[in-house]
């Protein structure tokens, strides 16, 4: 009389049957045959903070690299030197970071092969990255990094930064992701009172923003890199520091 | 009907959350052209900015193309670059071909060109390009000669200022005499001034640059900085 | 297209020395199409107190409507004139009472104090949030070219004939860059003991 074969109906209008497991409506996936471009950020870095002094210039970058709001990796350096006269520092995607790295290097490597004694110049690098970051968003699959070239040129201090469209400027102060937030606007007030600092006075500005954005983005880190260029003392690249933390200040222990 | 059907619970889904990209940005700025017989004026305000962010308070957006020849560009700061970098080469080839530099008019019909070519994946930018021709004095927008013009994120606000004080509309006692370079520069530095205070994407201060015979003269004068 | 947008319009009120004027277009539109060029979008509510209500056309009328019955109720209970001080708190809270769903209008209030007679000028959004500025007003669809124009005609203590031609051209010059607006304007001054109303010939196109 019955067909037990025939499964009950479903408890209410697109509901489980009796004994089955429901199927929230928006839990299928999207569609995949079409072509996904631009993949998002996977493994991210945060902010960059660099400030171009009288002699030279000092970009820091912590080492986590987050992967959404997990840390995940406690070790990313992400302040490079790339030659001679040029550093280089990256905020966003990790793994995009590394493939820019390891062309830039290959780049280095094959200019040294030349033996012609000229040497990449910051602003080459700059004018260059500015060109491959534009290229990709052109094609809709960009490098989602934010890049900050620091460096001597001719005598000059430069310090520029590309983004993942391609939109590039050169600045005194530049700091990426939530620096350009919290950090810049420090440094622009620090820098109306005393335009030329020195380079302690500068590096006394790039902590004290380390610090501040550590406090404050909820994806940054306590160890970080502080990469110096100087007209006199050439490149180097220390750490990891560590911010120091006083917690005292908290309003919740 | 099926939005009803099936109510969207964002909270539960294990869907990727598909990042969008975006290839443009509104960098903002605004650009400004005054033209008198034998002179044009053109500004341009140097804040780079993006939505409430200033990128850079002093980022020059006047491009000179030749001796007497300046494009002024404001919209997407990448696009910018772009264009103006593919238009220097495009001077340099066009000058060892004919050994000649292009002329203003020639400049404005390659710019429509070089613009067209991008139909369906544009340059997000507006641009103003001034110089003086053979006669006396162009100002082009895209393809249109006229005396004044601007572009950029304060359009709307300059523009019948502009329309006011130097196409002398809706005025019942019309000077005859023709624009001084001194009011020329008067007004766009007013122009600008109001401009700054209402549009938060121009300000920091303005490049000029003034365009006679003799060449391309420089300029540049403070706005309100918040 | 925003329902603001629909009918088209250009308003402006600004300050003068001892005297306050008010100016809109005189454009009834539908999206393109021109329908009326005699479309009063201002409103007298007292002797010394006008209203303006540029935005969709029909809620122009309404608020008008609403507003008036709002003002006599008032000075009938209290027996003395609405002061444009308490009339636009009177319009902001029945504005923000339609939250959501709103009237899209976005008035302009010019008057004097009807004691002191003191200069007001006001603005609001279409939910009734009231902008007081010392300076001038502007609101419809040129709007952000009102803004240019007065930002570079305005100036302190102008007397009344100065504002009136300050006035009408902002108002004027910004309209003539909206294709929405314009076709004629209409233009208040208003003074201690005189209101001084003028429409003016503009361009029809």
């Amino acid at each position: 009389m019955f067909d037990i074969t025939a499964p009950a109906p479903p408890l209410w209008s697109n509901g489980p049957s009796p004994g089955a497991f429901y199927n929230f409506p928006s839990l299928q996936s999207a569609p995949s045959d079409f072509v996904t471009h631009s993949q998002a950020p996977v493994t991210t870095a945060t902010s960059i903070v660099a400030v171009a002094y009288n002699n030279g210039v000092i970009i820091a970058g912590d080492l986590l690299g987050s992967y959404g709001s997990l840390a995940r990796y406690r070790n990313c350096p992400r302040i490079l030197k790339v030659n001679d006269n040029i550093i280089l520092g990256a905020g966003g995607d990790y793994g995009d970071f590394q493939y820019i790295k390891d062309f830039v290097q290959e780049k280095i490597v094959s200019e040294e092969c030349l033996d012609d004694g000229v040497k990449l110049k910051p602003k080459s690098l700059y004018c260059w990255l500015t060109r491959i970051m534009y290229q990709r968003r052109s094609k809709f699959d960009p490098f989602w990094n934010n890049l900050v070239v620091g460096g001597i040129q001719d005598g000059n201090v430069f310090l520029g930064t590309v983004d993942k469209l391609g939109t590039a400027y050169t600045d005194k102060i530049i700091c990426t992701g939530y620096g350009a937030h919290i950090a810049t606007p420090m440094l622009r007030d620090a820098l109306d009172r005393n335009p030329n600092p020195s380079q302690a006075e500068a590096r006394r500005l790039v902590e004290k923003s380390m610090e501040v954005l550590f406090y404050r983005d909820a994806r940054s880190y306590s160890k970080y890199l502080i990469g110096v260029i100087d007209k006199d003392e050439g490149i180097k690249i220390e750490g990891p520091v560590e911010v120091p933390t006083n917690w005292e200040i908290a309003n919740f222990k | 009907m099926s939005l009803l059907a099936r109510p969207h619970y964002p909270d539960y889904s294990t869907a990727p959350v598909q990042h969008q990209f975006y290839p443009y940005a509104d960098n903002g700025g605004s650009v400004v052209a005054i033209a008198g017989d034998d002179f044009v004026v053109i500004g341009a305000d140097t804040r780079l900015s993006a939505g409430f962010s200033i990128y850079t308070r002093n980022q020059n957006k006047l491009f000179p193309l030749a001796k007497t020849t300046v494009l002024g560009c404001s919209g997407c700061w990448c696009d910018t670059l772009t264009l103006t970098r593919i238009l220097k080469s495009r001077m340099q080839m066009y000058a060892q071909e004919h050994n000649k530099t292009m002329s203003t008019t020639a400049c404005a019909q390659m710019l429509s060109t070089m613009l067209y070519y991008k139909r369906f994946f544009p340059y997000s930018i507006s641009n103003v390009l001034v110089g003086l021709d053979n006669e006396a004095t162009t100002l082009s927008g895209t393809a249109k000669r006229r005396f004044t013009k601007l572009g950029g994120s304060a359009g709307a606000l300059l523009q019948p200022l502009l329309d006011n004080q130097i196409g002398q509309k809706n005025m019942e006692i019309v000077s005859k005499e023709p624009l001084s370079q001194e009011k020329a520069l008067k007004i766009l530095k007013d122009v600008f001034i109001s401009a700054a205070e209402r549009d938060i994407y121009t300000g920091d201060s303005v490049f000029i640059n003034i365009i006679t015979k003799d060449g391309i003269q420089e300029d540049k004068f403070e706005l309100r900085k918040d | 297209m925003s329902i603001l947008a629909y009918n088209g319009g250009a308003m402006v009120a600004m300050k003068g020395e001892n005297c306050v004027s008010i100016a809109a277009d005189r454009r009834f539109g539908i999206q393109a199409q021109t329908v009326a060029t005699n479309f009063q979008k201002i409103f007298e509510m007292g002797p010394h107190l006008y209203v303006g209500l540029p935005g969709l056309a029909t809620d122009t009328q309404t608020v008008m409507e609403k507003l008036r019955f709002r003002k006599n109720l008032y000075e009938l209970k209290e027996n003395r004139r609405i002061s444009p001080k308490v009339f636009s708190a009177m319009l902001s809270n029945m504005l923000y009472e339609k939250r959501f769903g709103p009237f899209f209008v976005e008035p302009v209030v010019a008057g004097l104090d009807p004691k002191t007679y003191e200069p007001f000028i006001c603005n609001m959004d279409l939910i009734g949030c009231i902008n007081l500025p010392t300076d001038f007003v502007v609101g419809g669809t040129a709007s952000a070219q009102l803004y240019g124009m007065c930002e570079a005609l305005w100036e302190p203590n102008l007397g009344p004939d100065d504002l009136f031609e300050t006035t009408s051209q902002a108002l004027i010059n910004a309209f003539d860059r909206d294709a929405i607006s314009g076709w004629g304007a209409t233009v208040y001054i208003i003074e201690k003991d005189k209101v001084t109303i003028k429409n003016l010939k503009t361009r029809m196109d």
